[in-house]
């Protein structure tokens, strides 16, 4: 396989997963803000 | 929600096109597709430590320690984002001058930078009183912020570099990149800078409950 592509697929990867943990600790700080309010 | 899904559609589109098409510049090869990644995490370490220094002086301004963890927030994620960039550029060091790290003018000040921040977070660390501690951290902030155009922007002018200096315009302020990667490159920096965005909020939302819970707990 390509490298340009092994390195698309793993830059994806990281970007999803960054994107997947930002969303969770989103959802999770607006629980606490809800929490404390 | 909808501008999440905007920004990870968005973001996921630049890395797809940044790998799809041709080198953005020919005479480097594949190596150069670094550059999406690179040049806008240097931009968001720049725009990171200019907004740690606007809440510097807000702090001097109102004494609202809120400003403070703003400051300390934003230049957080400015160092994090110079080490990020710092790291892709010794990727491309390594392939195109042979060295991860060759002390080139650009990397010995992005390196300066990093002491001096650096060396902010240990203030930080080493004094106790709240007050003390934000009034020192936002003077240190912003003498630190004043090295920041002279490092980036002056010194890898004005001395022989390995560095490309022409990758986006050249000395008559014509852009050098070709159209395509003109859109890429833009729609990179918008989605890094929206990211940064982000991540800040949610750092600074994240600072707001730890002190609630810290004036809870007394």
């Amino acid at each position: 396989m390509d490298g340009n592509y092994v390195t698309l697929i793993v830059t994806l990867a990281v970007w999803v997963g960054l994107f997947i943990f930002l969303v969770r600790l989103d959802k999770k700080v607006k629980k606490l803000e809800k929490k404390l309010k | 929600m909808w501008w999440k899904t905007l920004i990870f559609v968005a973001m996921s589109a630049v890395i797809v096109l940044s790998f799809v098409t041709p080198a953005p510049q020919q005479q480097i090869g594949d190596a150069s597709r670094i550059f999406y990644y690179h040049i806008p995490l240097a931009w968001i370490c720049v725009i990171a430590f200019t907004v740690s220094m606007v809440y510097s002086i807000r702090y001097l301004r109102s004494r609202r320690i809120a400003e403070d963890d703003k400051a300390a927030d934003s230049a957080r994620l400015g160092l994090t984002f110079c080490v990020l960039a710092m790291l892709t550029g010794s990727i491309f060091a390594k392939v195109t001058w042979g060295a991860f790290w060759n002390w080139d003018p650009r990397e010995t000040s992005v390196f300066i930078l990093l002491l001096i921040y650096g060396a902010y977070f240990a203030l930080r660390g080493a004094v106790e009183a709240e007050e003390k501690r934000a009034a020192l951290a936002a003077v240190f902030a912003i003498f630190s912020f004043l090295t920041v155009p002279f490092l980036i922007f002056v010194v890898p002018r004005v001395m022989p570099s390995l560095h490309p200096s022409e990758s986006i315009v050249n000395r008559q302020l014509n852009f050098t990149m070709g159209v395509t990667v003109r859109w890429i490159f833009a729609a990179s920096i918008v989605c890094f800078t929206l990211v940064f965005l982000w991540i800040f909020s949610l750092a600074r939302r994240i600072s707001v409950i730890r002190r609630i819970q810290m004036e809870q707990e007394l």
